[in-house]
């Protein structure tokens, strides 16, 4: 396999609904409104919505991340095969049983409306569907990186059977495909980007070559790190090995 | 001071992120990779990972840097001091941050000048709106410019 070369194949969802397993066709996708696993002793609750963004005037808890939904098919991060989900993508709010929101600088709790603005590159597009989930601590819990670090964990394990099934759409059922290189412009002046990621604490962190793009699973803080610089290639950006949990 | 909720950048804006984008398929420069680099809390730790920062862009024998940051306050610090320290290696330099009106910069030096506002709001604060002050394909695109006539204008070549 070409280490130079990524494709992602996108699957443009229609329709998404709640049932009591997950299901995924090329352009539907099935999953349950509750994790099919025991919460872990901190968590008091993880709610799921379906949320329309041309109507979401309700209150919500702080936004913590909205998370795209990709899978690893062939290679690893940065090469090989990639399948995504558009049309769909996952917002995760947080907070305590007693309202604490959980945020590090500045929180975006309110009407979910007028907190996010859709249609940048970080937010969905309006006429994405959103899958809101919301995570309620237990009081008094301890505002660490362990505690931060179990919720994204939890998501992750609850969109995991999405991805597994995503693994076996075929090719031709895409309704797009992309293909990535790391150009060369032998010749020209040599340019790079640094990135400077939140390194400091509790939703103050960033997770880096996760197994599944932009995932939690395997992928390693980049405090424990000391924060040190790594050299990624455009298209292990691309493929989603960073993770925020900002 | 941190990362406020309109600055802060998604798993989805990294995913599709403008910068990546734009600059990594310009025609006119030779693409060499993204350095991630952490804000740590230790002064230290903050001068080191910059001076390291550098160090890697040396041996890259870049010719330019397009450094970006979705915090501010206190990561000004790593921040001016990361450019300084590529800058000091000849290799040009130039910025992506949220100033606005009140993010101006802690420390300010004769780089400063070479940094992007990514401010959207019209009254230029955090305004706790996820993605409102993000970094769009049209900094992007500023700041590749800017650096285009930076290494013009440091006589940058290519060896």
């Amino acid at each position: 396999m070409k280490k130079d070369k990524l494709t992602i194949q996108a699957f443009s969802m229609q329709h998404v609904d709640f049932d009591q397993e997950y299901h995924l066709t090329k352009d539907s996708l099935s999953i349950p409104d509750h994790p099919l696993f025991e919460l872990d002793d901190r968590l008091k609750s993880l709610t799921i919505k379906l949320v329309d963004p041309k109507d979401c005037h309700f209150e919500v808890n702080t936004i913590m991340d909205v998370i795209p939904i990709s899978t690893k098919v062939l290679g690893k991060i940065g090469y090989g095969l990639t399948n995504t989900l558009t049309g769909v993508n996952v917002i995760l709010t947080g907070a305590d049983e007693t309202g604490i929101q959980l945020h590090e600088f500045g929180s975006s709790e309110g009407y979910l409306d007028e907190k996010i603005k859709f249609g940048q590159d970080g937010t969905p597009d309006l006429d994405d569907q959103v899958i809101l989930i919301d995570a309620e601590l237990y009081q008094d819990f301890e505002f660490n990186r362990e505690t931060c670090e179990m919720i994204f964990k939890t998501v992750d394990d609850y969109l995991q059977p999405i991805r597994e099934e995503l693994k076996m759409l075929s090719a031709r059922e895409a309704s797009e495909s992309f293909d990535y290189f790391n150009t060369k412009h032998p010749g020209k002046p040599k340019v790079a980007i640094v990135k400077e990621v939140a390194g400091q604490g509790a939703m103050y962190d960033n997770i880096v070559f996760p197994k599944e793009p932009s995932g939690i699973d395997q992928g390693i803080s980049i405090i424990d790190m000391d924060n040190m610089p790594i050299l990624l290639t455009a298209n292990e950006y691309r493929d989603g090995a960073i993770h925020a949990l900002v | 001071m941190g990362i406020g909720p309109s600055t802060k950048e998604t798993t989805l804006h990294h995913f599709r992120d403008p910068l990546v984008r734009t600059v990594a398929v310009d025609p006119d420069i030779d693409f060499q990779g993204i350095i991630v680099v952490g804000t740590p809390q230790d002064n230290y730790l903050k001068t080191l990972v910059g001076v390291r920062t550098a160090v890697m862009l040396e041996a890259m024998r870049a010719n330019g840097a397009i450094i970006s940051a979705d915090g501010w306050g206190n990561s000004d610090v790593d921040f001016m001091n990361t450019m300084t320290e590529i800058d000091d290696r000849k290799i040009s330099v130039v910025g992506l941050k949220f100033i606005g009106v009140q993010a101006g910069f802690v420390v300010n030096n004769e780089l400063t000048k070479f940094v992007v506002d990514i401010n959207k709001s019209s009254a230029g604060i955090e305004t706790t709106v996820v993605g409102e002050n993000n970094l769009s394909e049209k900094d992007a695109h500023q700041a590749l410019g800017l650096l285009k006539l930076k290494m013009r204008h440091d006589g940058q070549e290519v060896n």
